[in-house]
């Protein structure tokens, strides 16, 4: 199966779940429900950007909740000190965001491996303990509260399911071109991508700005949903559900992550009465896929379609 | 601001907060060495070591002569497993995996740490445990400065364990063996020596260092799930700064971190204390990814 | 066929009586937030819980409120603002609770405050402190605890008797902490100018505190106060006792957090606890209404430990919701409210009424008792902690034991 082909199924595929879910309040408008989903859908808008990075790139990136906290705290500042209105901190958030991923996507763009994971995993924690340590400006742990949007809860579903939609059109658009391609090339093979002319440096740190703006993106926008900014939001162990959401659903697939996010996150909320060891058996299935089905649920989904065509793409 | 008595205080506080650091950043280096990847869940090693000691000690009432060898054979076996189901892909068949080895090596380390963390926050609970102190004493003289005697009696722990393990890798077999691994994977098994074995062997190790770190510290930082964070987050910036996978360069990292927060923290900004390592972190990958020690020319 | 027909009728009759009779004794519904892991302290979570639990008893077995029994539905909130947010809105919105008490940390409160405020939810203050939270002046919320102003005026009067020069705080990164510690500027620049006076903002998530200790060695204070909450306060009494700073022949340590009748005290420091002086909000040896002994009694049997004052916070935060919901015989938000603003209520610490006036006065109870005692053993029973400041006394010096 070619790459073209499969990356429109898996793009319809995730199409047909969005309108599924669109269609979600119809049944169920619990207020905190809703708030689940919305929660839920901003963890895929991360899982996906990530997986742009991670399962496209081979860029193996520790930092994507600290992205959405710099996109928070773009939104959440802005709006303090200069009163700027929602769309506009919006746009703030998911600028700085962007920018910074733009500035250490270009320093990180020759680490691999342990070395890239280090390094971002370094960054991450400096953004954070910056954000929880400037108590003048950032009022630290204690969070900066931010004037909320509006308040009607099926409304921000439908906020939260649009943005994710509009992540995912993009996503599909940019791997559909030839964008798309230098990326897989670059990540199978950097060194013969170069020899045949792909700009490495170009695309790699396109990738990185563009996977940290989205995150930065998802972050403002929860800045407004939650209308409290901690430092909290760039914990790494935010960014450990990211990773598992996205290991779970299927790496480098474009439906994966949606579906990783949406189960994990639900199904969390769901079990909390239960006794919440859902959290040990989601890093468990995390070590288990890793160790045994590297394409994630949706692999194991289309290995079980086509029985015959061999190997799961 | 700077006077002499500060300066001599800081210096022997930098240094014995850089000796605990040694114990979990030698056991890093040496993973790395055999293995050419980051743990990520070594700060769970610390914290199991912790438990193994709280508990073992408090609950059980054994004699700290005991808690303190059972909670590092506690964390060597778990390093011993974990390396036996988890970290054979990597060079089981290496060829196959290629580019993905990586990639696996993170995953793995970090889903096992976010699952040590929230099987002891489920099975033992959210609770920071207090441990017994090795020594009552609250406050003794070391030489320009004052200490808690659980610090001090801890230091000399940890200084006669570094000292055990330096002179293990230099003179015995099994050290040779290790450090030949370290050096040339392929040339090393050429030579008859059982790398696999050696891969377990270092993870026990490094298990174990890290497990007596835990149990060390837990009568002053009392162990709780996620206690591991912060010990793990120092041994990377130490790793790096040492020159990946170089054991010396981890001890002498470790005290120069010691020191940089120590004097950091009064001369540059309190605030801020624990991100000048962070930024060493960044700034030794980009500049001088060898580190101070690492050999020239490792792939980055 | 008839008979049937009216069998039916009968049944549905009855069925309905029965759901109406069932739907009488539908438990009314409080939410609590509370620490019950960390990084928050986890031991003020649990002292308020059971103090809730309780007095939560105690009512049920007087026949409840409005002939309903009371359920508390409890929520963690690691002591995190983002948690205690997200937990008001789970109680407000899925469980539907008709008020929200027990929360006892400021920066929890002001972030639960602000959902409670949106939903019109009665919220009532178990324990911040933070003169922020009655600054915002939110008609739902409710104070019948202490507050940082109280504070800062007894202590800087007590650091004014005690004769100092130099005094250094150190404040953990709380709106608690670092309130309190401008605000014992503000009134020692008021009742002290001479006093030089500063404060160290300290991470309570630290496990170290010696790059902000080590200087004070060469060049000591009189006085250190100690504005944090365990386990941080007790890292750092242990590492200024460690150096040698206080408490010290030349060195008070004054706490203005209430740390010596948390039960894990004294497993936690022992010499650097000996000498200190504490700011109080309950001592045996205060007066008390009858309550109090009732309350007290029915906790030390639950858990086995000494009353302490989060136990009576805690417990007056719910009798005066209850108090309120019978008066305005109505668990609406609106009724609810009014009753509130109206309490004269007797609980475990006096007579709780609620000020109308802005600013920090607002919706708070003014007179809170507190006391200063004295730490002067190892291992010292709060109970047997001599008093050196009786409630609506000054200070007095010829108390105090020189450490």
């Amino acid at each position: 199966m070619s790459g073209d082909i499969r990356l429109r199924r898996e793009f319809i595929a995730t199409a047909l779940l969005l309108v599924l879910l669109a269609l979600l309040p119809l049944v169920q408008r619990d207020v905190y429900w809703l708030g689940v989903l919305v929660v839920s859908a901003y963890f895929a808008i991360l899982a996906s950007s990530w997986n742009l990075l991670a399962g496209f790139t081979g860029q193996f990136s520790l930092a994507p909740a600290a992205f959405a906290m710099i996109g928070a705290y773009g939104a959440a500042l802005s709006a303090t000190y200069y009163s700027v209105p929602p769309i506009l901190g919006l746009i703030i958030g998911t600028g700085a965001a962007g920018l910074i991923g733009l500035v250490l996507g270009r320093i990180v763009m020759r680490l691999k491996g342990p070395y890239l994971a280090l390094t971002t995993l370094s960054f991450a924690e400096i953004a954070r303990l910056v954000a929880s340590n400037s108590i003048n400006i950032t009022r630290g742990d204690l969070g900066l509260p931010i004037a909320g949007w509006f308040n009607d809860r099926v409304l921000w579903f439908y906020v939260f399911l649009g943005a994710l939609a509009f992540v995912i059109c993009g996503l599909y658009l940019l791997l559909r071109s030839k964008a798309g391609l230098f990326l897989e090339a670059i990540r199978d093979d950097e060194i013969a991508a170069a020899r045949s002319g792909v700009r490495i440096v170009f695309w790699k740190t396109a990738a990185f700005s563009i996977s940290s703006a989205a995150a930065g993106f998802a972050g403002a926008l929860y800045a407004y949903f939650a209308s409290l900014v901690t430092p909290e939001l760039g914990l790494v162990q935010q960014t450990g559900l990211v990773v598992s959401m996205t290991v779970i659903g299927g790496m480098g697939s474009l439906i994966g992550p949606v579906v990783g996010a949406f189960l994990v996150y639900v199904t969390s909320e769901w079990l909390r009465d239960v006794g919440g060891w859902q959290l040990v058996i989601f890093a468990a299935l995390v070590i288990v896929f890793a160790r045994l089905f590297r394409t994630g649920l949706w692999g194991l989904v289309t290995a079980a379609l086509q029985p015959r065509r061999g190997k799961p793409a | 601001m700077l006077t002499g008595a500060l300066a001599a205080d800081l210096a022997v506080n930098g240094l014995v907060t850089g000796l605990f650091y040694a114990l979990m950043a030698v056991g890093l280096a040496l993973i790395f060495g055999v293995l050419r990847i980051v743990n990520f869940a070594h700060g769970e090693f610390y914290m199991v070591g912790a438990y193994a000691y709280t508990i073992v000690a408090a609950r059980l009432g054994v004699p700290l002569a005991v808690a303190l060898p059972t909670a590092f054979l506690f964390g060597a076996a778990l390093g011993w497993v974990v390396e036996r189901t988890l970290m054979r892909p990597l060079y089981a068949n290496i060829a196959t995996w290629g580019l993905m080895r990586d990639e696996y090596a993170v995953i793995v380390t970090f889903g096992l740490s976010l699952l040590l963390v929230n099987l002891v926050d489920k099975a033992i609970g959210p609770y920071a445990f207090r441990a017994p102190a090795l020594v009552s004493a609250s406050r003794i003289v070391v030489g320009p400065a004052l200490m808690s005697g659980q610090k001090v009696a801890a230091a000399g722990v940890t200084l006669v364990t570094l000292a055990f393990i330096a002179l293990f890798l230099r003179f015995s077999y099994w050290g040779r063996a290790v450090r030949a691994v370290s050096q040339n994977r392929l040339g090393a098994s050429l030579a008859g020596i059982d790398a696999t074995a050696v891969s377990s062997l270092v993870f026990a190790l490094a298990g174990g260092l890290a497990a007596l770190a835990g149990a060390l510290l837990s009568p002053i930082i009392n162990a709780s799930p996620d206690v591991g964070a912060f010990p793990a987050i120092k041994s990377y910036v130490i790793v790096v700064l040492g020159g990946m996978g170089s054991i010396l360069g981890a001890f002498i990292a470790s005290l120069l971190l010691g020191l940089v927060e120590s004097f950091g923290a009064v001369l540059v900004s309190y605030q801020y204390r624990d991100t000048f390592g962070l930024v060493l972190l960044i700034l030794f990958l980009l500049f001088r990814p060898q580190g101070l020690f690492g050999e020239r020319g490792r792939e980055v | 066929m008839r008979n049937v027909s009216h069998l039916a009728i009968a049944a549905l009759t009855l069925s309905v009586s029965l759901a109406g009779s069932a739907y009488a004794a539908d438990p009314v519904k409080v939410g609590v937030t509370v620490t019950q892991s960390p990084p928050g302290s986890v031991v003020q979570g649990t002292q308020v819980k059971d103090g809730l639990e309780v007095a939560a008893k105690m009512l049920n077995d007087q026949g409840g409120v409005l002939g309903r029994p009371i359920e508390l539905v409890v929520e963690d909130t690691q002591g995190l603002p983002e948690k205690a947010r997200a937990a008001v809105e789970k109680l407000i919105t899925r469980d539907k609770v008709v008020a929200i008490v027990g929360e006892h940390q400021s920066s929890n409160v002001l972030a639960g405050m602000e959902v409670a405020h949106r939903y019109h939810v009665p919220y009532i203050n178990t324990n911040g402190w933070a003169d922020a939270i009655r600054e915002k002046g939110y008609p739902e919320v409710f104070n019948p605890n202490n507050y940082n102003r109280r504070v800062a005026m007894a202590a800087a009067d007590s650091i004014k008797k005690l004769g100092a020069k130099k005094v250094v705080a150190f404040a953990e990164n709380t709106d608690y902490g670092i309130g309190l510690a401008k605000g014992i500027a503000e009134q020692l620049k008021a009742v002290a100018p001479d006093i030089s006076y500063r404060f160290d903002t300290l991470d309570r998530a630290a496990k170290d505190y010696l790059p902000a200790i080590l200087p004070l060695r060469s060049d000591p204070p009189n006085v250190v106060v100690d504005i944090m909450l365990p386990p941080a306060a007790y890292i750092m009494m242990n590492q200024v006792y460690e150096q040698g700073v206080a408490p010290a022949t030349k060195t008070w340590l004054y706490d203005a957090s209430g740390l010596a009748d948390y039960p894990d005290f004294w497993q936690n420091v022992k010499e650097a606890g000996k000498d200190m002086l504490v700011f109080g909000l309950y001592h045996p040896k205060m007066k008390a209404p009858e309550l109090a002994k009732t309350i007290g009694d029915a906790y030390t049997k639950k858990t086995g430990a000494q009353p302490n004052r989060l136990l009576y916070q805690a417990a007056d935060s719910l009798l005066v919701v209850a108090d309120a919901i019978k008066r305005a015989n109505s668990t609406e938000p609106d009724p609810l409210v009014k009753a509130l603003e109206a309490t004269k209520y007797t609980g475990t610490r006096g007579e709780i009424t609620f000020s109308t006036e802005s600013g920090y006065k607002y919706h708070q109870w003014l007179d809170i008792p507190y006391v200063t005692f004295q730490i002067t053993e190892i291992g010292q029973k709060v109970a047997d902690a001599p008093l050196v400041e009786q409630a609506g006394q000054p200070l007095d010096p010829s108390k105090l034991a020189r450490p």
